[in-house]
């Protein structure tokens, strides 16, 4: 008999009604704004990435699903010539943990919006961030702080700067540590690395509101980023109107996590005292065209595990349920 | 219920010696009682928070648990570990070389042309880098404390460890015969807490920059 752990976390009455309800609350939520949803299989017979939890069916390797976008990417376009323009979905998702706290089984709850050419990426942007607004109120968090990234910040000027995948990858990792001695040293040598020392300089210069834009003016790279820039400007005036009370909403700049797959805007969503993200999303225009399909996507999703666990160890967050 | 205390995690031993007195007289001045006795959980001088002092290699398991907020620790640690924490500001101080050190008389190239090189070691990662960087192969000895003993007695052909001075080195008849890489402390952060939490971290992880920064 093992006598580690495995993490595949049984929910017990308390937990188990509170993710029903959870789920129940925001699924509603979703489809309250046309979001539909979509159900892929449990089980991939396709690409096995790593980090998914294999076994063989017979002769042959599968996966169960360990991310829902890419299982509803896939499923979408091998499905439908046109898209949906709004998708939901709910249900466990499997990975091999990368810390020994990490749960295999995760639940999750979340959506895509796509667009097609001629349709706004701002205007969905900004439909996703509203939604991600309501979450905070819907779960009963007493008080949340929605962050705001744009991966393009940090990809368009590595981009730019020609660096190779190996040290683009180094800089990135000092970047998430949030060490700019980290980026000089990755980049020493480097042509580039006096102007992506400063600029890495200006993206973790601050974490803090809608202010935060102006820290870019003082990158090298602030002409190449204004289109960026004026993005997140015409979000934050969207949405600072409309901010609930007890949600605060803050810049981050140097937000890099899933950098290889986010291309545009992205989101988390934190609670005070949390230790890990408790909702997070972002715009990933490359992924379909990479399935041959020319739609824009975006989207974001509710780390449900995450939340029943905080609700267990620190209950002082939630308002208690009527 | 109030916010839980914060915790920040301070490495025992060398760096932990170099620090404690760096820190006296400001917000985060630890309980001078409180060290002297055997506890690991220290009071400092502002309320609410609280330090803990934890063996190196630990240290960074309890900030990327979130379980400690902050804390300081030497980047050969953290090179050495694939943990998912914030690196806020390197201190400066600690600061010492990671060599490749040998039996006085014997030299880098004796090594390289060795058939079958052993090398003992408390830091495989950055010793295998460095291998990878020069094209050689080596059998790597792990060990976890006094390294210099191990070419004296015939377990390895030589030792990558941290050297400050140079002095246990030369009390065991080793010169460094290569330059690995440098270590210094490094403040780190939970990430959970220094996102989710910045009006309660940052002033905290100023105070130490302020205090400790350069002091080396």
């Amino acid at each position: 008999m093992p006598v580690r752990t495995p993490h595949f976390p049984d929910l017990l009455f308390g937990p188990a009604e509170r993710l029903r309800r959870w789920e129940d609350a925001l699924m509603g939520l979703l489809a309250a704004h046309g979001y539909r949803e979509l159900h892929p299989s449990l089980v991939l017979r396709d690409t096995v990435p790593d980090g998914a939890l294999r076994f063989f069916d017979g002769d042959e390797l599968v996966a169960l699903r360990w991310d829902f976008t890419m299982a509803l990417a896939g499923l979408l376009a091998r499905r439908f010539p046109e898209p949906p323009e709004r998708v939901s979905y709910a249900g466990a998702v499997f990975r091999r943990p990368v810390q020994p706290w990490e749960a295999v089984e995760r639940f999750e709850v979340g959506c895509e919006r796509i667009t097609t050419e001629g349709q706004s990426s701002t205007e969905a942007d900004v439909e996703l961030a509203r939604l991600l607004m309501a979450i905070p109120g819907v779960l009963g968090l007493k008080s949340a702080i929605l962050h705001m990234g744009n991966a393009a910040l940090v990809r368009r000027p590595l981009e730019a700067e020609g660096l190779s995948p190996e040290l683009a990858a180094e800089v990135v990792a000092a970047l998430s540590r949030r060490a700019p001695h980290r980026v000089a040293q990755a980049l020493e040598g480097h042509p580039s690395a006096a102007r992506l020392s400063a600029h890495a300089q200006a993206l973790l210069s601050e974490l803090d509101g809608p202010a935060s834009l102006a820290a870019l003016s003082a990158s090298p790279y602030a002409e190449l980023l204004q289109e960026e820039v004026d993005h997140m400007d015409r979000a934050l005036q969207a949405l600072l109107p409309i901010l609930p009370p007890n949600l605060e909403l803050r810049v981050d700049l140097a937000d890099v996590a899933g950098l290889d797959f986010y291309t545009g805007p992205t989101l988390r969503l934190w609670a005070p005292g949390a230790q890990q993200e408790l909702a997070a999303g972002g715009r990933y225009d490359r992924l379909f065209p990479g399935l041959g399909r020319p739609w824009k996507a975006a989207g974001f999703c509710v780390r449900l595990s995450r939340l029943l666990d905080l609700a267990e160890t620190r209950p002082d967050l939630f308002e208690q349920p009527r | 219920m109030n916010a839980p205390a914060i915790l920040i995690a301070f490495p025992k031993g060398r760096l932990g010696d170099e620090l404690v007195p760096l820190l006296a007289g400001t917000a985060l001045a630890l309980d001078a009682q409180a060290l002297k006795s055997r506890v690991l959980r220290i009071p400092t001088a502002t309320p609410g928070v609280s330090a803990l002092l934890l063996k190196g290699a630990d240290l960074p398991r309890y900030v990327a648990a979130g379980v400690a907020s902050l804390g300081i620790v030497g980047s050969d640690t953290l090179d050495e570990m694939d943990m998912d924490l914030l690196e806020l500001a390197d201190l400066g101080f600690g600061a010492c070389r990671l060599s490749l050190c040998a039996l006085a008389g014997v030299s880098l190239d004796e090594l390289r042309a060795k058939p079958h090189l052993r090398l003992a070691t408390k830091f495989p990662r950055a010793t295998e880098a460095w291998l990878t960087r020069e094209g050689l192969t080596a059998e790597l000895v792990p060990l976890s404390s006094s390294a210099e003993l191990a070419p004296l007695l015939g377990l390895a052909d030589a030792i990558v460890d941290l050297v400050q001075t140079g002095g246990t080195l030369k009390a065991h008849g080793l010169v460094e015969t290569a330059v690995l890489g440098r270590s210094s402390a490094r403040l780190v952060a939970a990430r959970g807490a220094y996102l989710s939490e910045p009006g309660r971290i940052r002033p905290l992880a100023d105070t130490l920059i302020a205090a400790l920064k350069g002091c080396g």
